[in-house]
């Protein structure tokens, strides 16, 4: 599993939180600590520090009926129940955003292809739930959309592999190298990120990689079991491909008509140039990789760094040249 | 030692559930010991005030209501805050587990959560994540644009903007007014579907290439919003997937996977070439140079052309 992102402390999330809590735990005494986090997908320390908060709580402070519940570190105890009435730890409506936030969410996976069709039935028949209970809070979620890419046929097979812990055979295309290529995979999970990978271990390479599932020319589910190694599964939030530090360095110059490439690749940095373009340096394990760039950027940009890669596109911009004055002629 | 900021939010909201009659501001002032403490009159108001703000952000409906006494009182009533009936099996509840996980925006995600808990409270079933037991699906909805989050609340809200816009070739940025209609996430980019009021049609801009901060306007919507708002197919004619044409190139026999996942036809010309036919709208031409002297454009003459003078500016380098 991987661990949990430490979330800075949110007095309105907190707020939120211990509103429902109070509900919760009136119908549950002796509750489990364990129980309640995972029941509300946070922390033990977040429960804890919830804990610590409401017992300052309560209809009235001058009144001296605030919430008695504490813990003994194991279960949560509630000793007046009764200082909130019963209408009082009703739970409460949805938000426009909340209702927004999980409407949006849910109906965006249900677009994923390849789901499993029992888990988007799941899907719809609780967002039709939600949004007649949210009423004229779901409004605002029309606003909002998601859509996921995917192929749906390799995603079912790799998800059913994953089921089944089978190895898997593929071809695949590698955009870098223009070439397609036959591996053996070990799958560990999908993540859908726009687009939607499949994370596995290599069994060519020995190492993690992450394919795009519209670049898998062909994909075979094997007899084999599959067997990745343990690996500490990253937080793949920022940037499927992470460029490590002692990668070379690229530095490309782009027109304001480049500067598209700032939003495509992660890149160190990106200083304005005078003329409204861009000065962008970035990493790659493989400068070669990048001549599709130079090629692409024509008179919207260059590659300044290193100058093998800035000739190696002039001179299959050269060889490209030749062969169109070659078909001139023949034609 | 200040008292935290969820401790006052928590007592406030606890008051005005737990009452019946409306509790007038000195009431409550009285009730909340952050409250006592505040000092002045005015840190107290302003206080009060935010805190208020803040609960009707969590969904909490405050009424107002005038005293005899002219005073204004609060109370939040228990059948305009309960949340109604909902009943969802075990399944269901596993699907808006995982949907609770997508958002990577601070909001939604806190937003997401705070959901799944008052469903939680209300009785939703401990989830089995259908894909927990390997762990194996994870979506995400990435957001990295920081004009999203009052782009957002502007949508939500119905409220008119202004932000500074750099189209895709222009060398300076300009500002443009904006009824924001609606937001979309494709591809892991998002988009903004509105009335701009600059050139009087409706837009589709790239929240990557709004520069600087997202102001609101004063005033309402001056223009009707549309029951649908397309962004995709905006956004897929720019990437040029809304082909209207067919060209025809020679692809050498090893290379251009992706063009042959595209073609329409393909024909073996046997010398190591192979001829396609393939879609042809805009940005084909910027596509095709990639593949450097792997692809030769035979028709339309159009495409050979943008094709060639492409090659020529990377030839000069």
């Amino acid at each position: 599993m991987a661990g949990k992102p430490v979330r800075p402390v949110n007095a309105i999330d907190q707020t939120r939180r211990m509103l429902s809590l109070v509900t919760y735990l009136r119908e549950r005494p002796g509750a489990r600590i364990e129980d309640v986090a995972r029941a509300f997908g946070i922390t033990e320390d977040e429960l804890v520090s919830d804990l610590d908060v409401l017992p300052m709580c309560g209809t009235s402070f001058r009144g001296g009926d605030l919430l008695d519940i504490d813990t003994d570190g194991e279960r949560i105890w509630w000793h007046n129940p009764a200082a909130l009435g019963a209408e009082a730890a009703e739970p409460l409506r949805l938000a426009a955003d909340e209702a927004t936030a999980l409407l949006v969410a849910a109906r965006a996976v249900a677009t994923l292809p390849g789901l499993r069709e029992s888990d988007r039935q799941a899907l719809l028949r609780a967002t039709a739930k939600v949004e007649t209970a949210a009423g004229e809070a779901a409004g605002a979620s029309a606003r909002l959309s998601v859509t996921f890419e995917s192929e749906g046929g390799v995603f079912a097979d790799v998800d059913r592999a994953i089921a089944e812990r089978r190895r898997l055979w593929i071809r695949y295309y590698s955009p870098a190298r223009d070439e397609v290529t036959e591996r053996e995979i070990d799958p560990i999970r999908l993540v859908s990120v726009g687009h939607t990978y499949v994370e596995a271990w290599c069994r060519r390479s020995e190492a993690r990689r992450t394919f795009r599932l519209d670049r898998v020319a062909e994909i075979k589910i094997l007899d084999e079991p599959s067997a990745p190694p343990e690996v500490e599964l990253r937080d793949l939030s920022e940037a499927l491909v992470q460029p490590a530090a002692e990668d070379p360095e690229v530095v490309v110059e782009v027109a304001p008509g480049g500067r598209w490439v700032a939003e495509y690749y992660p890149h160190d940095s990106a200083d304005e140039l005078p003329d409204g373009g861009l000065r962008i340096t970035l990493r790659t394990p493989d400068p070669a990789s990048l001549r599709r760039l130079a090629l692409r950027l024509g008179r919207d940009g260059r590659i300044v760094e290193p100058s093998e890669l800035s000739e190696s596109a002039r001179q299959a911009a050269r060889e490209a040249l030749a062969a169109y004055h070659g078909a001139e002629a023949a034609g | 030692m200040a008292i935290a900021k969820a401790e006052r939010l928590m007592n406030l909201a606890l008051c005005l559930l737990g009452t019946r009659r409306p509790l007038s501001k000195r009431e409550l002032r009285e009730s909340i010991e952050a409250y006592l403490e505040a000092g002045s009159d005015d840190s107290f108001n302003r206080m009060f005030e935010r805190d208020k703000d803040d609960l009707r952000e969590l969904g909490l409906v405050i009424e107002t209501v005038e005293n005899l006494d002219g005073d204004t009182g609060y109370l939040a009533r228990r059948d305009s805050n309960r949340l109604p009936p909902i009943t969802l099996d075990a399944e269901e509840a596993a699907a808006l587990g995982l949907a609770a996980k997508v958002w990577q925006q601070a909001r939604l995600a806190g937003a997401a959560s705070g959901a799944l808990q008052k469903l939680r409270a209300a009785g939703l079933p401990e989830d089995v994540d259908p894909y927990g037991a390997h762990g194996a699906l994870e979506p995400r909805i990435p957001v990295h644009e920081a004009a999203f989050e009052p782009l957002m609340l502007a949508c939500r809200d119905r409220r008119p903007v202004v932000f500074d816009y750099r189209k895709a070739n222009a060398a300076q940025p300009e500002s443009r007014h904006v009824e924001p209609w609606a937001l979309e996430c494709w591809r892991g980019h998002w988009y903004l579907a509105g009335w701009d009021r600059d050139r009087g049609a409706e837009r589709v801009f790239r929240l990557s290439r709004i520069t600087g901060k997202v102001r609101s306007r004063g005033g309402r919507f001056t223009v009707p919003v549309p029951d649908v708002v397309t962004v995709r197919e905006t956004v897929a004619s720019w990437a040029g997937e809304t082909a209207d044409r067919s060209a025809r190139i020679r692809l050498r026999s090893d290379a251009g996977y992706p063009l042959r996942a595209k073609a329409t036809a393909v024909r073996e010309l046997g010398d190591g070439w192979d001829e396609l036919e393939i879609p042809y709208g805009h940005g084909l031409d910027a596509w095709l140079v990639e593949f450097g002297p792997d692809v030769v454009v035979l028709e339309p003459a159009e495409l050979r052309a943008d094709v060639v003078d492409r090659l020529r500016a990377v030839a000069k380098g």
